[in-house]
């Protein structure tokens, strides 16, 4: 159980009492930082003033420290919406039942994959060479940034779960995202990374030139924008037409604050069978 | 197009793959202030009011707006300040220092006492943000301790644990090992950044201590400071070059496709310039002006810098603080003398001294200077069907602008009995090739005369604010108010629009940014040009002139690899460094003079451009 702790001692300031939110029928969504929360807090309030002006009724926002306190503020009410992962989004569903209702869209595309990458000096061929050699994933709770890269070397049969990666590996690290798992790769501190697919555009140009990919996942669902179950079924279909609305050219930039995506489209919910399977296969679900 | 990419940062924006991975990831604002204060407190003189300004209030290149002296304790504060008051700057040296050191130490404390609940990360977050600050002059000084920090960075985020999502996918906490890798990195913060005694610095540099006291030579590679913003313009402006709209190819003249390579090549300035990849375009961005150029302590608003300081050419430094507003280059050939002083009456002579002189680089040879000189006289103006050419208003400006066309054309005694239009003359580009003392400069001393500048030209100006030779003055109404009020010209306020009307149909210009869409991408406007200046081989093998293949070798080769980062067709990216190490090759095999050699990766070249041209977006 996470408790209100959970929430950062500076969002608390933006942080709508649940009850009053209630009597307002306004929309409460949270955010999970990718990177600084405090810069996010900024970020919220032009999205939510934005949103708060296009659908008529009052948005707030607040930063949450993971993906963990989002999900148990959907669960107790403390949120309406938030933004999430694939993979943190199908625990949810399973836990809460809730509900996705946008897709981001990168390049296009509304998926994307994991990968392993390496340096090219490396001498790494395959992703059998990396037994014995160090590896820095992003996140324990990450479909692309461990998930699905380790589940590249169990369908290899290198080993057969997260508990065997351990001894297959010399060391595995969670660096704290993608970024920190692909500079530590690029630096030479680890042998390889597991990381999105688009991960080596954290790297400045001269060392995305020194890495290349090793191994890529199937196509995994983009991080999604979900809701509790329970929430007004106006409320949400008002929601997802406006924030399609971003789509449009003079809006556009508004998704600057939004974590970044090229757009959104409505979700789909039968594209997380392969995240659901695959959550079931690393006991992420029951 | 090198600047497209600025590949001397240390992070990138941390945001998914979108529009801008090229960029600088914001600061914290202590490291911002701190990495400020060192590139400032090299300059010569100090700017001692920007240094503190980048204390008591929001730092440039900030990812907050916060004060870093709000985030520093009250002790450290105090000895910032007293070193700013006494602009002491080995005192403010080891006074922020301390500070930056003393933050790690403080919030990996709260990450340690915090284990097993979400703030620890955050904690250890902020203190890896603040150890940005010193990590490059680690990494310059001490390879090993680098990696062994490195490390433990690695170890610190790993053994904070996870409460997963409700349950599933926890990972344990490793007090430990948490304990051990805390012990790894504050040991070596407290022995180089919170020594008992710092040794006197020349240089202000975040190298560790011991590396400095042990006397050891370290080559800390340049750097700007946060806030800098060297990259293209956002809007990257339209280039007319006459012969490309006369229905010529540049590859067919080999002399200005060299000269264009040269125009971005970083390869011709020295110093830092050239380690920075700054070229004539990061300024003269597509024959006009980056809007977006911007240097602490060099620049006083984006769009022009001080040229004559410290930074690029100790030699050359005036020692004066005073920026310049960068000028266009559209329609050069017609604009001569050139600096906005008038003071070289050549292009020729001009562009030799923003190599030599501004940027510190080697003297250019007279085919180098020849080739750049072919290159910038084909720039051209925006064409602009509001005017004809005689600089007359044509029927599609608006009547506000036909009035200020009469205005412009009247004589004032505020302005010696002349018009507007004496000195930007219409049917001469709007400019007369002279300088005048306006007014707009302060003298040095008392009677002191470089006060006078060469009069600028309205053609396409609309695109190239902010105006005056120090860019103090942001609209063309502004410049209108200006004139209104210093020479008297009694206009009142609807003559002033009426005028400003006018500049602005004398100023405008068709298509003024490029157009990407699709496939006409950014990449593949940079792909066109590289493989163009590459074709300039087929003039120069045959000539087995090494000196000039090895210059152009040296500049498209890396620009070919650094842009396939910004490729929207990535799945291409490998391709781009095979194409890339084959152009490397021409230029090894003629630097070691085996021409049949680089002739035959030369003809490789060109076959793998043709196979992979569709590609290229």
């Amino acid at each position: 159980m996470v408790s209100r702790r959970n929430f950062l001692a500076t969002a608390t300031a933006m942080l709508a009492m649940p009850a009053m939110a209630a009597a307002n029928q306004g929309l409460k969504l949270a955010f999970i930082p990718q990177e600084n929360p405090e810069k996010l807090l900024g970020d919220i309030k032009v999205i939510t003033k934005w949103l708060t002006d296009q659908m008529g009724v009052p948005v707030t926002g607040f930063v949450t420290f993971d993906h963990a306190a989002a999900v148990e503020a959907l669960r107790n009410g403390d949120a309406d919406i938030s933004f999430m992962g694939a993979l943190p989004f199908v625990l949810a569903e399973d836990q809460i039942g809730a509900v996705p209702l946008l897709s981001e869209v990168y390049r296009g595309q509304p998926s994307y994959s994991g990968r392993v990458f390496v340096r090219r000096d490396s001498g790494i061929e395959t992703l059998a060479d990396l037994e014995g050699r160090d590896i820095a994933f992003s996140d324990p709770v990450s479909e692309s940034g461990y998930i699905y890269p380790l589940d590249l070397f169990v369908r290899a049969g290198l080993f057969t779960g997260t508990g065997d990666a351990d001894s297959f590996f010399g060391q595995k690290f969670f660096a704290g995202g993608y970024q920190q798992a692909m500079q530590a790769m690029a630096n030479g501190l680890v042998d390889a990374a597991g990381a999105s697919q688009y991960a080596d555009l954290y790297l400045t140009p001269d060392q995305q030139a020194e890495v290349k990919v090793l191994a890529e996942s199937e196509q995994i669902p983009s991080h999604a924008v979900i809701a509790r179950p329970d929430l007004d079924a106006g409320l949400q279909a008002k929601f997802v037409d406006t924030m399609l609305r971003l789509n449009e050219a003079e809006n556009r930039y508004l998704l600057a604050y939004l974590f970044g995506p090229d757009g959104y489209v409505p979700a789909d919910p039968t594209v997380y069978d392969g995240v659901r399977e695959t959550a079931r296969r690393y006991g992420f679900l029951k | 197009m090198k600047n497209l990419i600025a590949s001397t940062f240390l992070g990138l924006l941390p945001v998914m793959a979108g529009a801008t991975a090229i960029e600088e990831a914001p600061w914290a604002p202590r490291a911002a202030a701190y990495r400020l204060t060192l590139f400032m407190g090299n300059l010569s003189p100090v700017p001692w009011d920007k240094i503190e300004q980048s204390w008591m209030s929001p730092p440039l290149g900030s990812d907050l707006q916060i004060e870093a002296i709000s985030r520093v304790s009250e002790a450290e504060a105090q000895a910032i300040g007293r070193a700013l008051d006494s602009e002491d700057r080995q005192a403010l040296f080891e006074a922020s220092t301390a500070a930056i050191a003393s933050g790690i130490l403080r919030h990996l404390d709260a990450a340690k006492a915090a284990l097993g609940q979400p703030k620890a990360a955050s904690e250890v977050s902020q203190a890896a943000a603040l150890f940005r600050a010193f990590e490059d002059g680690i990494k310059a000084a001490d390879a090993q301790a680098a990696r062994d920090l490195g490390r433990a960075w690695l170890v610190l985020n790993s053994s904070l644990g996870s409460a997963g999502v409700l349950g599933n996918g926890a990972q344990n906490v490793d007090a430990d090992r948490f304990a051990e890798a805390h012990s790894v990195v504050a040991d070596y913060i407290r022995a180089n950044y919170l020594p008992s005694e710092f040794a006197e610095r020349k240089t202000l540099t975040p190298i560790p201590e011991t590396v400095v006291r042990s006397g050891t030579p370290v080559t800390l590679p340049a750097t700007l400071p946060p806030g800098s913003n060297i990259a293209d313009q956002r809007q990257l402006p339209r280039l007319v070059l006459q012969f490309e709209e006369a229905g010529e190819d540049e590859a067919n003249l080999p002399l200005v496709a060299f000269g264009d390579m040269l125009f971005d090549s970083p390869e011709i300035f020295g110093g830092p310039a050239r380690e920075l990849g700054i070229a004539c375009s990061t300024c003269h961005n597509r024959s006009d002006v980056n809007r977006d150029f911007f240097i602490p302590g060099l620049s006083s608003h984006p769009g022009g810098m001080d040229v004559d300081g410290s930074f690029f050419n100790p030699m050359f430094n005036d020692r004066v603080d005073d920026h310049l507003d960068t000028p266009s280059m559209r329609g050069i050939r017609f604009t001569a003398p050139y600096g906005r002083d008038g003071r070289e009456p050549s292009l020729r002579r001009f562009i030799r001294n923003v190599i030599v002189t501004e940027f510190a680089g080697k003297e250019p040879t007279p085919f180098q200077l020849d080739a750049l000189e072919a290159y910038v006289k084909q720039f051209d103006f925006l064409p602009n069907p509001k005017i004809d050419r005689a600089g007359r208003l044509t029927d599609l400006a608006s009547d506000a602008a036909k009035r200020g066309e009469v205005l412009f054309n009247t004589e004032f005694a505020g302005l010696g009995d002349k018009a507007c239009a004496s000195c930007h003359t219409p049917n001469r580009q709007f400019r007369d090739g002279l300088t005048y003392d306006i007014g707009s400069a302060e003298p040095p001393f008392p009677g002191g005369t470089p006060t006078a500048f060469e009069t600028p030209t309205l053609r396409n100006v609309n695109f190239t604010a902010p105006y005056m030779h120090d860019g103090s003055l942001p609209t063309l109404a502004s410049v209108v108010d200006w004139f209104n009020d210093t020479k008297q010209l009694g206009l009142d306020e609807a003559q002033r629009a009426d005028l400003s009307a006018y500049v602005e149909a004398v100023g405008d210009g068709e298509e003024p940014y490029q157009v990407f869409d699709g496939r006409d991408s950014v990449f593949r406007l940079s792909w066109e040009e590289l493989t163009t200046f590459a074709s300039t081989l087929d003039t120069l093998l045959p000539m087995q002139d090494a000196e000039n293949i090895a210059l152009l070798v040296d500049t498209v080769a890396p620009d070919l690899a650094a842009d396939a980062s910004v490729m929207v067709n990535q799945t291409s990216k490998p391709e781009i460094y095979e194409f890339s190490n084959i152009l490397r090759a021409v230029g090894d095999a003629s630097a070691n003079g085996n021409w049949g050699e680089a002739n035959r990766q030369w003809e490789l070249f060109k076959v793998m451009q043709a196979e992979i041209d569709e590609r290229m977006f």
